[in-house]
């Protein structure tokens, strides 16, 4: 039985209760700002610089109970942009200044519409998040971060000087490289961690001070490497699609003889992807790191890229199957379901795909779908090693 | 699987030829629905002869700069118009493809304007298609075209549009792309753009938006001159024919038409009592709806925000910068000035509400679009705030015609017709205090 890590469980506990956290009052009460953000096309880095604490937005391990979200976004949409919207009706998010978000899809920037709508914060931005992934998609976006610098400026009344960001960008990519360290040690045999930690790992990231989080992230890399953890499970796992926030659902499906190995979601992998470029000036190092320097994502139009990135990503981390979680309403991996499942059967990697409703518990359903899908992939093992 | 039902090309030439003949022995029609079924078979047959013409075919999704297109004898496909017109020769096409579409894995909660699309080339019966065409912002469905296309190896093209497209760098990009897309176009034909042609093209499309503005001020008199038969008129010239003598044809014939008309104060109705917007698009998935509104409740169709031009839209800034003007009619046209904020939306359609003296108004909510599902609710709330409209939201799928029953929609419609008469704003509006 491995002892629990004492760095995850103060992330956890300086971001907990969920969203108004010990992190986001304590912040609060020296009298500085809280912008939330809503998806991965939002750089953190200009937030932190102008001394504000970037909060990502989401749900949590809860399902949330529609109560009059529905009025404002019909439920012919994504339940995570309902939930979150819910919860901002329910009063949990009174707590932000502000709130920013990227046409990375339509209903995440549909949502920061609804908000400035129906409840305008004091500073409401949103940026064009290109699906191209060249120079000209890249002059695109920085002109958007020229003008989302300047508009924070306006809103604090002070310039966010490049110096600031300079060093915003040396504090996350700090935290990338911690992040990136402990996804590769996830490839050993015996990974030191379980999938539900990690998930619960990325999602500290985005609700604390960074500084703090790299500080957590070390110390946990140390837990890991003197205590020797090791997470004994017959299958490896790999977990791909919508982005999840609910760790219980995850821990579900770790209660069967499985470990959640590798994902590939905006909110795991594409957090500690990379490194943003400290020799170029700093708002186009952004650029080029947010359009260029990740993973390729669902949002891009020319998914071949992330297609690929799953198989080698599946092999590298020896998984003996995929499971794409896709929360219902989602386009982009609606439409990239065919052509995964091809290109993972051409790699001979097993998928199974569920359909759900974001932030709820998985379901008798799923479970037995899981189950079988267990079965089958603890079959193969088997007549593979006879 | 059946596929009988699923209509080809030559299928919905045939169909609209009977439709013509058809609508020319059926009284009390406006003259210029013949004029308007000639434009959907020019289109459609330019589509079905462009090979044997020396010509491409170019599969699209919205805000393509056509006028590019037809500058280089590309005959466009636009994937949303295949549907609507599937659904004017034959409503059960419609659903037997997104049967098909289904069966290959793709979720039934995307757009059926694209799940149409693919389970027509799944069945083989999608246009034969050089290249694929699509751009945002938005909707996310466009993705499906590089989908598509990397599924059938036909070459495809993005261009790629900010949300915000009205500061100046935006529009300089917007500018941008389509020097890329006629590299592009030249590329996969192996022909180079002619720009005094383009600059023609660009010309007869601006003269057509000066007829379409003419029209809409014919049709916001009272009653309204213009009749469901011939309601998509402008949007079917502005969006399939942009560029061309025909579209420039059609429409002078309809504007004349309704002068005509209102001249001697015929209405579509002889009884006007509501004034309808719709706030998203018309019905598409009931072609006979609108006319059933009129006889049923004297509901006249006088607007919809697919047929409106943002602003003022004065878009030929310098004749001799074809793609300068082109960039900004693109993003000001019809069906594509509400790919960006809601609000701007609603504000946009507040000021037609007020210029087409709407009482009330009706949102189609298409079941996978959810761009409508976010930004309706802020169109009703701010349609009841600035202009006292009322709407009523119906639940449907863009094209498929069994996702809602009529008996349904017509329960609905009784209520809100009920409701709308006994209204304060609507009283006052027809000075019935």
């Amino acid at each position: 039985m491995n002892s629990p890590l004492k760095a995850l469980d103060e992330m956890i506990r300086l971001t907990s209760p969920f969203p108004e956290s010990v992190t986001v009052k304590d912040w609060k009460a020296t009298g500085r700002k809280v912008i939330g953000w809503f998806n991965p096309y939002i750089p953190e880095e200009i937030i932190h610089a102008a001394g504000m604490l970037p909060f990502e937005v989401t749900g949590n391990n809860e399902p949330v109970e529609m109560q009059g979200a529905e009025a404002h976004i019909y439920s012919n949409s994504c339940s995570k942009i309902r939930t979150c919207w819910q919860l901002q009706l329910d009063g949990k998010y009174n707590f932000l200044d502000g709130l920013v978000s990227s046409h990375m899809c339509d209903q995440d920037m549909r949502l920061q519409e609804v908000w400035a709508y129906y409840k305008k914060l004091p500073y409401m931005d949103g940026l064009y998040a290109p699906r191209k992934r060249d120079e000209v998609a890249v002059k695109l976006y920085l002109a958007d971060l020229e003008e989302f610098r300047s508009r924070l400026s306006q809103y604090l009344i002070c310039r966010v000087p490049d110096e600031h960001i300079a060093n915003s960008i040396k504090v996350y990519n700090r935290g990338r490289e911690l992040m990136y360290q402990l996804y590769e040690l996830r490839k050993r045999d015996r990974p030191p961690v379980t999938g539900t930690e990690a998930l619960e790992v990325s999602k500290a990231a985005a609700r604390m001070q960074r500084e703090r989080f790299n500080e957590l992230m070390e110390q946990l890399l140390g837990e890991i490497q003197s205590t020797g953890r090791e997470i004994k499970k017959a299958m490896r796992l790999m977990v791909i699609g919508t982005d999840l926030h609910n760790a219980n659902q995850m821990a579900a499906l770790e209660s069967l003889d499985v470990v959640v190995v590798i994902d590939e979601m905006d909110i795991g992998i594409r957090r500690a992807w990379g490194q943003v470029d400290t020799q170029l000036p700093p708002l186009e190092a952004l650029a080029r790191y947010y359009v260029m320097g990740r993973p390729v994502d669902k949002h891009n139009w020319n998914s071949d890229g992330r297609l690929e990135f799953i198989g080698e990503m599946a092999e590298q981390y020896k998984v003996d199957g995929i499971l794409s979680e896709i929360v219902r309403f989602c386009t982009y991996d609606g439409w990239d379901k065919f052509d995964l499942k091809k290109q993972m059967e051409k790699r001979g990697i097993p998928i199974l795909e569920i359909d759900l409703e974001y932030g709820h518990p998985a379901g008798a359903q799923v479970k037995i779908r899981a189950e079988a899908f267990m079965e089958m992939l603890e079959s193969r093992v088997t007549s593979a090693l006879s | 699987m059946s596929t009988d039902k699923m209509l080809s090309i030559e299928d919905i030439l045939e169909g609209l030829k009977k439709a013509t003949e058809g609508v020319k022995k059926q009284p009390g029609l406006m003259k210029s629905i013949v004029g308007y079924l000639d434009v959907v078979s020019t289109y459609v047959e330019r589509i079905a002869t462009a090979k044997e013409k020396g010509k491409w075919v170019a599969s699209h999704g919205t805000q393509q700069p056509l006028e590019i297109l037809e500058a280089m004898d590309v005959m466009g496909v636009f994937n949303e118009f295949w549907g609507v017109a599937s659904d004017i020769v034959r409503l059960e096409s419609v659903p037997e493809a997104l049967s098909v579409s289904a069966s290959t894995g793709t979720p039934t909660e995307v757009c059926s304007f694209f799940r149409n699309m693919d389970g027509l080339m799944h069945a083989g019966k999608w246009p034969r298609s050089d290249f694929f065409l699509y751009a945002t912002s938005c909707c996310d469905n466009v993705k499906a075209f590089h989908t598509l296309g990397r599924r059938y190896s036909i070459p495809s093209f993005g261009l790629e549009r900010s949300y915000f497209p009205y500061t100046a760098h935006a529009m300089e990009h917007w500018k941008n792309e389509y020097k890329r897309l006629i590299a592009f176009l030249e590329e996969q034909t192996g022909k180079k753009m002619d720009y005094d042609r383009l600059k023609e093209t660009v010309r007869l499309s601006y003269r057509l938006t000066e007829l379409h503005l003419e029209i809409d001020k014919l049709v916001s008199h009272v009653p309204c001159p213009l009749s469901p038969e011939c309601f998509s008129g402008t949007l079917v010239a502005i969006r399939l024919l942009p560029g061309t003598q025909k579209g420039i044809e059609f429409l002078t014939g309809l504007r004349d038409e309704l002068q005509e008309r209102v001249n001697n104060g015929v209405g579509a109705v002889k009884n006007e009592r509501f004034r309808v917007m719709w706030t998203s698009f018309t019905p598409f998935f009931d072609p006979t709806l609108m006319s059933f509104m009129q006889q049923k409740y004297g509901a006249v169709s006088v607007c919809d925000m697919l047929s409106h031009w943002r602003g003022d839209p004065k878009w030929m800034l310098d004749p001799d910068d074809p793609l300068g003007n082109l960039a900004y009619r693109t993003v000001l046209a019809p069906g594509n000035c509400q790919y960006s904020s809601g609000v701007d939306v609603a504000t946009n359609l507040g000021d037609k509400a007020r210029r087409f003296k709407v009482d009330g108004a009706i949102f189609n909510n298409n079941f996978g679009c959810k761009t409508g599902a976010a930004y309706g609710p802020i169109i009703k709330d701010e349609l009841m705030r600035e202009v006292s409209v009322p709407t009523l939201t119906l639940d449907c799928d863009v094209l498929d015609h069994t996702f809602v029953t009529r008996a349904e929609v017509e329960s609905q419609m009784d209520s809100f017709f009920e409701m709308l008469e006994t209204s304060k704003a609507y009283k006052e509006r027809r000075n019935l205090q």
